[in-house]
């Protein structure tokens, strides 16, 4: 007869009993798969969180005291201190009036920067950029306007003809103002921009770190956070959090319980293999190393392909909600086997506590 | 006979049936949790996006152009149009008016003062509800620019309701506050509008007593305000019963290309699903029905952004619900089958002694039934539990989510119907790959 090694016994343990090796298998991957995708989805949460708030636009409002122009340049600072992820977008305000005599505020601003910064703008149509008599009127504003097409404003007896590109609807203040370049409106009205809107992604913490770096670099200049924006973001988002921290670990625990559940069930079915070897003149340290060692390679092979399951499932649930990928993360990856091989060992060791007891000869009797 | 093995193998077999039923058990508690979760998380993520204030603005119809820049006006009119603040209880009468939460009309005016000089200075005010209760009625929602704003820190009181017209409370913005040194417990004393005949007699006017009873901080131009009840702000500026522009907030439905439609021009079926859709849209066109010379359109900064990440968070949730299910599904399956796998012997012994496949089948089928109803039940109660004391502990100090019942009643044959589902379907290949086996080969394994 062969000597029987211990590899030889695991893979013909493994291999014979393919049906409880495979239902084994599943269970391992499952639970794998399940850690690694909530894992995965848990670590990128806050960042897609925060950026789904950046729809709200600008969270810091940037002035200068009694309604002074901003000194040349300001928005170029703005944007490097903010950082390159900050969008900020310019505004300069003037009251005109229209061809019917209404006076109306006009403001010059980059029509990209705004595209970026104010998404919720129903617009008709953007102007195009590299135009410059192209205007976007505000839905009440384009009530007190003759001719949409040919907007005459004047300003301080200087008229104005532009070209409206199509109405503007928010709701708010916007709609009863004209938009107009902001090259355009300063050589039109001799005004400089006087407000910087700036958004900072992320929550209350770096929208203060980055109000006092741009206070500490533009002395002298008003810089306000949009108070509900700051607070709303950070509460939503951390609720949010806890949330999932609470469905990840509810759920880890589901599975962890139930895998261990179904492995000490088909550890526990081995009785007979137990009472074989432990009469054949195995110690029951040895016994313990094989059973042992059987489960750690299951929950191997279970990482293995839960691993490459579960990143997908994160990948998949994170492109239909978000419209952004999450690209599997090998930093989960230790947790992940951890949390299975800690469960396989629980599993095989659980039914060796039950089985100690046993006589190996009444056991293979069959009493 | 049946029910005897039916009962037999519940009683004499509890540790294999005991790790079944804890699976599915666990597996229903985890499902019925996170779908408990998902169904309330929209309302619960609603209520706190409520701190980005109103989303819906009525204003009147044939308002003139506000010339308004970061909030001041910079060529306030003085021959505006108004609402009527009378009207505004007419908004629990339209059909989604229990979603409409919060009201806060406002009238700005100016609060003309004697400065020390004695020269008359004039100083922005505006009037608000504050503790206000909609409608007579006794169920009647209590709101105000207080509720609409809860950005606003106060310290202090906000201002009770005038009870005559010499005197009112009054809340001062900070940075008003600093440039006139006004502090609690002060007065401002302002007077009544001179009418013609009081120019011609030269009398002087009665004055009205503003008590200071707290100071706002509001991050914005409000700061530099005189807060007032509206019937105070209308009877300082003569205008009794107006409002200058309502902002209410409303729960609404996030915008989908339907509720971008118009509705005059929808076929009349399509209207009224259009209709009765709490779109922002939907309830801003039942609000100008409702209120004569109104015009109502959605904040999209807010409404648009609320659905945004509205939408984002409830679909994670329910994606991560799936996936719950799944696992649990994939889970219970697998303890099921090995549950089955286990008791082949027993397979074995009936075929030999004579029972039909079909027999032994429907047995082994009852006994999984029985379990999945029981564990099912069971989780399902556990996991609504589960969730309300998860929703309760995260989302604490709402006030709201002690209106969402704990059990969800439709969840349960839900719950029930997939813990059957996903226990049958789990131990059907079990059952079919015993039945195939020789009887006999399986009793000499087993020997």
């Amino acid at each position: 007869m062969a000597h029987l090694s211990l590899t030889g016994m695991l893979r013909r343990s493994l291999v014979h009993r393919r049906a409880r090796s495979l239902s084994a298998l599943v269970a391992m991957t499952v639970s794998a798969g399940v850690a690694t995708a909530l894992l995965t989805l848990y670590a990128d949460l806050d960042a897609k969180l925060h950026k789904e708030f950046r729809s709200f636009g600008a969270n810091i409002v940037i002035t200068a005291p009694a309604s002074a122009p901003l000194p040349p340049g300001t928005l170029v600072q703005v944007q490097q201190a903010a950082g390159p992820e900050a969008l900020a977008a310019e505004f300069a305000y003037a009251v005109a009036t229209t061809d019917r005599g209404t006076p109306v505020v006009v403001a010059g601003t980059d029509f990209a920067a705004v595209q970026r910064l104010d998404s919720w703008w129903q617009v008709d149509a953007w102007p195009n950029p590299a135009s410059t008599d192209t205007a976007l009127l505000g839905q009440r504003a384009a009530n007190f306007i003759a001719d949409e097409h040919a907007v005459t404003l004047t300003f301080a007896g200087r008229p104005l003809t532009l070209r409206g590109a199509g109405r503007l609807t928010t709701g708010g203040d916007e709609d009863s103002r004209i938009y107009l370049p902001l090259s355009t409106f300063t050589t039109w009205t001799a005004i400089d921009p006087s407000v910087i809107e700036l958004q900072i992604p992320g929550g209350a913490m770096s929208v203060e770190a980055a109000m006092a770096r741009l206070r500490q670099q533009l002395p002298g200049l008003q810089v306000q956070p949009v108070r509900q924006l700051v607070e709303g973001e950070s509460r939503i988002v951390d609720r949010t959090h806890a949330l999932m921290y609470g469905a990840v670990l509810l759920i880890a625990l589901t599975v962890a319980v139930s895998v261990l559940a179904t492995l000490s069930a088909s550890v526990l079915e081995r009785r007979r293999d137990f009472a074989l070897m432990k009469a054949l003149g195995g110690s029951q340290l040895h016994l313990m190393a094989m059973f042992l060692l059987e489960a750690v390679i299951l929950a191997f092979a279970g990482v293995a392909v839960g691993f490459v399951i579960g990143s997908a499932a994160a990948w998949a649930i994170s492109e239909t909600n978000f419209h952004t990928a999450t690209l599997p993360r090998l930093s989960v990856l230790p947790l992940v086997f951890l949390l299975n091989v800690a469960i396989a060992a629980l599993a095989a060791l659980f039914p060796l506590r039950v089985l100690r007891g046993l006589q190996p000869a009444a056991l293979l009797k069959g009493e | 006979m049946f029910f005897r093995l039916l009962m037999e193998s519940f009683l004499r077999q509890r540790r294999r049936k005991m790790l079944a039923g804890i699976a599915i058990l666990l597996g229903t508690t985890a499902v019925t949790a996170m779908l408990a979760l998902a169904t309330t998380i929209g309302d619960r993520i609603h209520k706190e996006l409520a701190v980005y204030g109103a989303n819906i603005v009525v204003y009147p119809q044939a308002d003139l152009l506000d010339v308004k820049i970061g909030g001041v006006d910079v060529k306030p009119a003085t021959a505006g149009t108004y609402l009527k603040e009378s009207a505004l209880s007419k908004l629990k009468g339209i059909f989604w008016a229990n979603n409409i939460n919060d009201v806060s009309p406002e009238l700005p005016i100016t609060v003309p003062v004697k400065d020390p000089s004695g020269k008359i200075v004039e100083l922005p005010g505006i009037g608000l509800w504050f503790h206000h209760a909609l409608t007579s009625a006794p169920d009647s929602i209590v709101t105000g620019a207080e509720k609409l704003h809860p950005w606003w820190k106060l310290t202090g009181t906000w201002p009770a309701p005038p009870t005559q017209r010499e005197s009112s409370q009054v809340v001062v913005g900070t940075t008003l506050a600093t440039r006139l040194h006004l502090h609690i417990g002060d007065t401002i004393s302002t007077f009544f509008p001179l009418t013609d005949a009081d120019v011609k007699m030269h009398h002087e006017p009665p004055a009205i007593t503003l008590t200071v009873v707290g100071i706002v901080s509001t991050g914005d131009e409000t700061e530099t305000r005189l807060l007032l009840p509206l019937a105070a702000a209308q009877t300082i500026s003569n205008r009794p019963d107006t409002v200058r522009r309502v902002e209410i907030s409303a729960t609404t439905k996030p915008e989908d290309a339907f509720a971008r439609k118009d509705p005059d021009a929808l076929p009349a079926k399509q209207r009224e699903i259009w209709y009765c859709r709490p779109y922002a849209n939907s309830i801003a066109y039942q609000i100008r029905e409702a209120i004569p010379g109104a015009q109502a359109d959605q904040i999209r900064r807010v409404e648009q952004s609320e659905g945004n990440v509205l939408a984002r968070i409830s679909g994670l949730m329910w994606l991560v619900s799936a996936a719950a299910l799944l696992a649990a599904g994939f889970a219970v399956s697998a303890a099921m089958a090995t549950a089955i796998l286990e008791r082949r012997g027993e397979i074995g012994l009936m075929r030999s002694l004579g029972a039909s496949k079909g027999a032994i089948a429907f047995l082994f089928y009852a006994e999984t039934g029985i379990l999945a109803i029981f564990a099912g039940v069971l989780g399902y109660l556990i996991g609504s539990g589960l969730a309300a004391w998860l929703g309760a502990r995260i989302f604490a100090g709402d006030g709201a989510a002690s209106h969402i019942p704990a059990l969800n009643p439709v969840l349960l044959p839900v719950v029930v119907a997939l813990a059957l589902v996903v226990a049958i379907a789990g131990s059907t290949p079990s059952i079919r790959a015993a039945l195939k086996m020789d009887p006999s080969a399986i009793l000499r394994e087993d020997a």
